[in-house]
């Protein structure tokens, strides 16, 4: 009696067989899945190692060419050629027995020089890459949802 | 029973896990194996490379702002052998736009690109100019055309390449050349700043190189740290100032005859120094030519590092301490009656013209620059201690503290050396006997243009470093004399030039300032015929912004500071003063009264 029970609620063959390969068939679509999910992220983190070697580089040449243009200009501006053009232009050194002297209030000929900001006591340190992108998963799970959710229960109380 | 074939499998098993085993145990033996580690050693090298990376070095301005050391692109040009084709050619071009010797670069060139030599590298020259670059560029495209016209290999300067390098540079030519200094770039570990501003401030201009691994694998490739980069330095030199002095001191020693000079601006309020010009001088974009134009023992700057025995400039000095330690008041008079010092009763001390001036009070000392009068206030009236506590106020015997490399220090010889005998006091009270340095002299008399406050000599004005300008603050190095002797002697010395109709007069503004003829000492004593000439002034006298030092080695045109050194004073005022926007005094009299 007992074997003819069991045996009334045996699945049949076919449909076993069909369980195991639907199973089987979900364990290569899940590893599938991850492999590729592996593989574009891994594309995207090679693309940006190389993307910011080429930036490194490309700061270096920039940095380069900005100095060597700076330089190139302050040639072009040095003092015998400027003089050289104030000559050519019909300019000529200010004799100082015809030089005419004005008061300009406010002016101070020996005003220093600025070039960069002066020094300051308080430095805003501003972080050049933001907290989202160092963020993983979880913390960000919990910063959103689970504060969300917080919020929420609170303004329900 | 067992399955049907089960022999068969049991077999097929059997090879099967041989084959898997041996092939387990292959894996090992070769990782394991003595080629292996070769292989592992060798792609470490494919890995990345440890790189030292160099900031840029910080470029330095004048006081307006305008570039006098800053950084531009140099190439290298070298040989990688795996891409030669064509020796001939590269060996050629690199003879006759490099200037490099055929047979060298074409031995280089040809060398058989086989085992470890596959991957050579020749350095050809370093710092290559980019017109010479654009040459070697133009000459490349053409050999490409040529080569696609005929459908031949050849002519080809494939393997020759070119890399970016820096390299110092200096757009102002020789300005300011010996205030500046220079960086020995050739060797980029070693190299460092050399005299000047670029060797005090080398650490700061350099910044600091940091050393990275730059890895070839690219999930591991990061963003290079930030690097300390250099700072940048503003000085205290005015260019258009610098020009100026610079242009007159050519003028002066070409007129005059002088185998060298020093002309000093300072700034006798704030001890900026506007303008410091010196010889010999040279270009450092040139630098590899210092030897030749600086032969040994030559001082690099003669304003901070050449010592010699300035003459009657140092009677300003004598003239301070006796004022001030009251042993004398400008209306104190001496008796000038024979024209002759006796000190002790052993060691006569003449005037400059070996004349008797008669009866003087101490302006007439100055103005007539009298030897006796003033050998007479330091050894009867001021004594050795009073004398030698104050050149020691005034900040001689030690160093000024300048922010230039290679300042120079003689020792003052004090009463406490056996070599210091009574007569060094009459003798130093006009300045001979004893070294000093041309900013030293500067230095001291800028504390009697400046109310009694000495103040510390410096080029460098602000400091910019990460993104922020520090200003450098003035520095006090002492108080020899009081504000109220400062003026006095001010008084009589503006009294002493106008009274004396000096050619240093510049008309329209009031001037104090001594002239300074020293005969230069040889082994035999004082036996040569050739002076060192100096003049100091400052003004305008009631409010004194500017000192002018200057100082011609041995003119031939003349022996005496009032007729060498005096004349290129008044040039330089002249035009000082226009530079530094000061108005005559009526005009400043006037806006006063306002």
């Amino acid at each position: 009696m007992k074997k003819r029970l069991l045996q009334a609620y045996k699945q049949a063959p076919w449909r076993v067989q069909l369980q195991w390969i639907g199973l089987f068939l979900l364990a290569v679509v899940v590893v599938a899945t991850v492999t590729g999910l592996y593989l574009n992220i891994n594309a995207k983190a090679a693309a940006a190692g190389r993307n910011v070697q080429w930036l490194e580089s490309d700061i270096e040449d920039i940095t380069a060419e900005i100095s060597d243009l700076t330089t190139k200009l302050a040639k072009a501006q040095s003092t015998d050629k400027m003089m050289a053009r104030a000559e050519e232009l019909g300019f000529h050194l200010l004799d100082p027995e015809t030089a005419v002297y004005i008061e300009v209030p406010g002016f101070n000929p020996d005003a220093e020089v600025v070039l960069a900001p002066p020094r300051s006591k308080v430095i805003i340190d501003t972080p050049i890459v933001q907290d989202s992108y160092k963020s993983s998963l979880w913390d960000w799970f919990v910063k959103n949802i689970w504060q969300v959710s917080d919020g929420a229960e609170g303004e329900l109380r | 029973m067992k399955p049907p074939f089960y022999t068969r499998y049991l077999a097929l098993m059997v090879i099967c896990a041989i084959l898997g085993a041996g092939i387990v145990i292959q894996m090992i033996r070769i990782n394991y194996s003595n080629s292996a580690q070769e292989l592992i050693a060798k792609s470490e090298n494919y890995q990345g490379v440890n790189e030292t990376i160099y900031p840029p070095r910080g470029t330095i301005y004048d006081r307006t702002g305008h570039v006098l050391a800053t950084n531009q692109i140099a190439y290298e040009v070298g040989i990688d052998l795996k891409f030669v084709t064509d020796p001939e050619s590269i060996a050629f071009s690199a003879a006759s736009l490099l200037d490099l010797n055929y047979a060298d670069v074409f031995a280089q060139a040809s060398t058989p690109q086989s085992g470890e030599d596959e991957n050579r590298y020749f350095v050809l020259a370093s710092y290559v100019d980019e017109e010479k670059i654009a040459e070697l560029q133009a000459l490349k495209e053409n050999y490409a055309d040529r080569r696609a016209e005929q459908g031949t290999s050849t002519p080809s300067l494939s393997g020759l390449v070119w890399t970016s390098m820096e390299q110092r540079a200096y757009p102002e030519g020789k300005l300011a050349a010996n205030v500046l200094g220079f960086y020995n770039y050739f060797s980029r570990e070693s190299a460092q700043g050399v005299y000047g501003v670029e060797e005090t401030y080398n650490r700061l201009l350099t910044g600091q190189p940091e050393n990275v691994f730059m890895s070839n694998d690219p999930y591991l490739v990061e963003a290079l740290p930030e690097i300390d980069t250099g700072a940048s330095l503003i000085l205290t030199i005015d260019r258009e100032i610098q020009a100026m002095v610079e242009e007159e001191l050519a003028d002066a020693i070409d007129w005059s005859g002088a185998e060298g000079g020093t002309i000093i601006v300072y700034d006798p309020e704030t001890g900026e120094i506007p303008a410091m010009a010196s010889t010999p001088t040279f270009d450092p974009n040139q630098y590899w030519t210092y030897d030749e134009t600086f032969p040994n023992p030559t001082p690099y700057n003669k304003a901070i590092g050449a010592a010699y025995e300035p003459g009657s400039v140092f009677k300003v000095i004598t003239m301070a301490a006796a004022l001030d330690s009251g042993a004398v008041e400008p209306t104190t008079t001496y008796e000038d009656t024979y024209g002759v010092f006796w000190v002790e009763n052993t060691w006569p001390i003449y005037n400059w013209d070996g004349g008797a001036w008669g009866e003087q009070d101490m302006t007439g000392c100055m103005q007539h620059s009298l030897n006796v009068c003033l050998a007479h206030i330091a050894v009867d009236l001021l004594g050795e201690e009073d004398f030698y506590k104050y050149v020691q106020a005034f900040g001689f015997g030690r160093s000024t503290g300048i922010d230039l490399a290679g300042e120079a220090n003689f020792p003052l010889r004090l009463p406490d050396n056996n070599q210091w005998v009574v007569v060094d006091l009459a003798t130093n009270s006009f300045g001979q006997g004893i070294a000093v340095t041309p900013i030293q002299m500067v230095t001291a008399v800028g504390a009697i243009a400046n109310d009694g406050q000495m103040l510390v000599p410096h080029v460098v004005r602000s400091v910019i470093d990460g993104n922020q300008q520090y200003a450098v603050s003035p520095q006090v190095m002492g108080n020899p004399i009081s504000a109220e002797t400062a003026k006095t002697l001010t008084s009589m010395l503006t009294v002493a030039l106008e009274e004396e109709a000096s050619q240093a007069l510049v008309e329209g503004y009031s001037l104090a300032g001594k002239t300074g003829t020293a005969e230069i000492p040889t082994e035999l004593g004082y036996t040569s015929t050739q002076t060192n000439t100096s003049f100091v002034g400052w003004g305008p006298s009631d409010d004194p912004q500017f000192v002018v030092y200057i100082w011609l080695e041995k003119p031939s045109i003349s022996k005496w500071g009032s007729e060498v050194a005096a004349p290129v004073f008044r040039n330089v005022v002249e035009k000082l003063v226009v530079l530094m926007k000061i108005p005559p005094d009526s005009v400043r009299m006037e806006i006063s009264a306002n």
